[in-house]
């Protein structure tokens, strides 16, 4: 009886009791994917964005700020990707434990080795990230990195499980070393490809792709006809293996083009459950690889 | 410590050897001291050697380690240098700053004095700003920043070609606990919906009818005072808002409606998402305080008390990042009494007022494009205006219908083209607005609030 009462009285009150779960946020499906492999059963995760969702263009719903404001967590891309709605969530959440410089905000891309980091970029160069490529979700290395930077934060938070987020560490490391030799296995090292946006290049410095153009002319900008008219050109005389685009946009320019030059489309899922078969990251990276030629 | 002594004892003992005893004793003393110092040192040797080789051991381990396993140790510099702020990652001393370019060319079959005094009977006298040809909005100029971990700040100066405006600076808390948030400084207030936007946000070029009769071209506007919300941890999104307000919007309060801040607001905000795609919000709000202004009734002064109720719904539909359709509508009701002064002669009449308007709007957007209808009217159901008792007459209903067709190059650049059939001159007189905007912003910029 006693018992009951604490329980409703905790519930009410808004205290969180010792068995109560990590509340995790996530923007991104991958990352939400990431925190799973890590938390398991300790942790709920909630992911913000929508895997069919350009995760360049999403709009702060008020549904997102309730969720930042009962986070314990908030995990996040980085790189700017997210700063047309994250500052928004941070601050009307009003959630103190989740602002920058505090353990409950995780910037994945602390632990990223990234890459094409700009030196000097303005907005007629289109929409550049100039932190760098903040796509590394397509990086098994960099995934390694930041589950590890993910675990030592959530053992931070709730010590209690912290030799348990270590222990689905270790096992999420050996799995992804088997994997990843599965994945080289496939050798898509050397090929050459055109794609619609600069999303793939952390695919392509990992496994060996080349990618010689983009249908995009600059990032963000949707291709003129003349630019069209020039890349088929191009794709004419150098023959790639495939045209890489994803399901959320770019799919017609890709299909039109693929039409035009007889060079195959080849949809790649953007993030985790982007696609059938994508449930988790793994399943996500095995489309992507499996799916090239 | 101790081998320290007995060695020093040692030392002692073999420097003054004669002293102790006699030469043959001391000599086998001596030998058999050495090789028990020999043996020591052996000892020692080879602890130190399987120290040696526990640490070479530990080293081996260490690289194997690394080559499997992130390297941490390595990635904490690069961590710190790429920390990421509230704004982004690329704050560094200086704060955000950016600018959006709002100007438009405006054509209609009014000529710029009609347009001038086309106010709108027994709710504004003020007309309409634009005139024919090109016209300068503003250049809004944004500049934000964390101040420390406790506030952020924001600051909008709207540079028009009459100066510089401070319609809004404002210091935002973010560290305070239970959902509360306390902005303090001079901002737009959060009753009702267009209110808060700035106007590049608008989807229209112009604000809605019901705004302009109540509060004039610019809604609210910027209003000194301290706002207190609060975001519980439901399950579903509420949020409650109080604000108190110097009360300076010369149409609905005027700056001496009473000394001291004079105006109070409250408003709760809903939202729940229907479906996977679709988002409702909305919600009820209040403005009260005490009115002085001249701005109601030509050359009469009102002093009195109002209250302006609202009450809006937005529904908006994104099924993907290319497509969205958003559906908004916003009620406002006046309840007002009090003295209408005539200016010259000083003779005053009671004056009530219970009037309303609304506005209902649909934007659907596909790709770059976006395109638009709007309907406002007033006096909906409500068109009180009792004059010493007697209810006038003002003439006919006033109402709008609006079109627009966006066209967005980047996120930084949008062409508006919007044309409105403008019927709230309560005469049979029309006026038929074509604007052509353009909107270009550079600089940092602080996200839009759904």
């Amino acid at each position: 009886m006693w018992k009951i009462v604490l329980v409703v009285l905790l519930t009410f009150t808004g205290a969180s009791p010792a068995w109560a779960e990590l509340n995790v946020v996530a923007t991104l499906p991958w990352i939400g994917s990431l925190a799973k492999e890590i938390g398991q059963d300790k942790i709920t995760v909630t992911t913000l964005v929508k895997p069919s969702q350009d995760p360049h263009l999403v709009e702060a719903k008020p549904s997102m700020i309730l969720a930042g404001r009962k986070a314990d967590i908030l995990m996040y891309n980085g790189l700017d990707l997210e700063i047309g709605y994250l500052p928004l969530i941070l601050e009307s959440s009003r959630n103190p434990r989740i602002v920058p410089g505090q353990p409950g905000n995780l910037d994945c891309s602390r632990y990223a080795q990234v890459i094409e980091k700009s030196t000097s970029v303005d907005r007629s160069m289109g929409d550049v990230h100039p932190l760098g490529n903040p796509h590394y979700h397509f990086s098994p290395p960099n995934m390694l990195r930041v589950a590890s930077g993910m675990t030592d934060v959530l053992a931070g938070l709730d010590r209690n499980n912290g030799d348990f987020y270590r222990e689905n560490f270790k096992i999420f490391s050996r799995k992804l070393e088997q994997r990843l030799k599965d994945w080289q296995a496939l050798n898509p090292r050397g090929k050459k490809f055109v794609a619609y946006h600069k999303l793939f290049e952390y695919l392509a410095a990992e496994f060996g792709l080349r990618i010689m153009a983009y249908v995009e002319p600059k990032p963000g900008i949707p291709p003129s006809a003349a630019h069209v008219e020039g890349l088929i050109d191009i794709m004419k005389s150098s023959n790639p293996a495939g045209i890489l685009t994803t399901g959320y946009y770019g799919r017609k320019e890709a299909e039109s083009l693929g039409g035009k030059t007889g060079v195959k489309v080849i949809i790649l899922p953007a993030d985790v459950g982007a696609m059938e078969g994508t449930e988790d990251w793994f399943a996500f990276m095995d489309k992507t690889l499996t799916s090239l030629p | 410590m101790r081998i320290r002594i007995l060695s020093a004892a040692v030392c002692l003992a073999a420097l003054m050897p004669s002293s102790v005893s006699r030469a043959g004793d001391d000599l086998h003393s001596r030998l058999d001291r050495l090789d028990a110092e020999l043996r020591q040192q052996g000892e020692i040797i080879r602890e130190q050697q399987k120290i040696i080789q526990a640490l070479k051991e530990e080293l081996n381990r260490q690289q194997t380690r690394e080559l499997t396993q992130p390297k941490q140790e390595t990635q904490a510099p690069a961590a710190t240098a790429k920390a990421t702020g509230f704004f982004g990652g690329n704050v560094l001393t200086n704060p955000n700053v950016g600018l959006v370019l709002d100007t438009f060319a405006y054509t209609s079959n009014l000529e710029d004095d009609e347009l001038e005094n086309r106010g709108i009977a027994g709710f504004t006298t003020s007309g309409l700003e634009p005139r024919q040809g090109f016209n300068l909005r503003a250049a809004e100029l944004f500049i934000f920043a964390p101040v420390d971990p406790y506030f952020n700040l924001y600051a909008n100066l709207p540079i028009t070609e009459d100066g510089v405006e401070l319609e809004e600076v404002y210091a935002v808390t973010t560290a305070l606990p239970a959902g509360l948030q306390v902005k303090g400084g001079k901002f737009k207030s959060n009753f009702s919906r267009l209110d808060a936007q700035h106007p590049h946000v608008w989807d229209f070029y112009d604000i809605a009818l019901p705004y302009r009769a109540f509060l004039g071209d610019e809604g609210l506007g910027g209003e000194k005072g301290v706002q207190l919300t609060c975001l519980p941890a439901w399950p579903v999104y509420t949020q409650f808002g109080v604000e108190v307000l110097q009360g300076e919007n010369d149409l609905l309060f005027g700056a001496d409606g009473a000394s001291g801040p004079h105006a109070y607001s409250l408003f709760v905000k809903n939202s729940m998402d229907i479906t996977d795609n679709s988002t409702l919000y909305f919600g009820p709000s209040v403005l009260f305080g005490k009115t002085r202004t001249t701005g109601i009734v030509d050359g009469e002064e009102f002093a009195g008390d109002s209250a302006l109720y609202g009450l809006e719904g937005v529904w908006k539909w994104k099924p993907d990042s290319r497509q969205g359709f958003t559906l908004q509508s916003e009620y406002l009701y006046l309840d007002q009494h009090g003295d209408l002064t005539d200016e010259t002669t000083a003779l005053s009449d009671s004056l009530r007022r219970g009037q309303d308007g609304f506005y209902v709007q649909g934007m659907y957007q596909l790709g770059r494009w976006r395109f638009g209808a709007r309907y406002d009217m007033l006096e909906l159901f409500a068109d009180r205006f009792e004059l010493a008792g007697e209810e006038q007459e003002l003439g006919e209903t006033p109402w709008r219908a609006s079109t627009a067709l966006e066209f967005n190059l980047s996120e930084f650049t949008r062409l508006r083209f919007q044309f409105t059939h403008d019927r709230s001159g309560r005469d049979d007189r029309s006026n038929n607005e074509g604007v052509l905007q353009l909107l270009f912003g550079i600089g940092a910029h602080a996200a839009h609030s759904f």
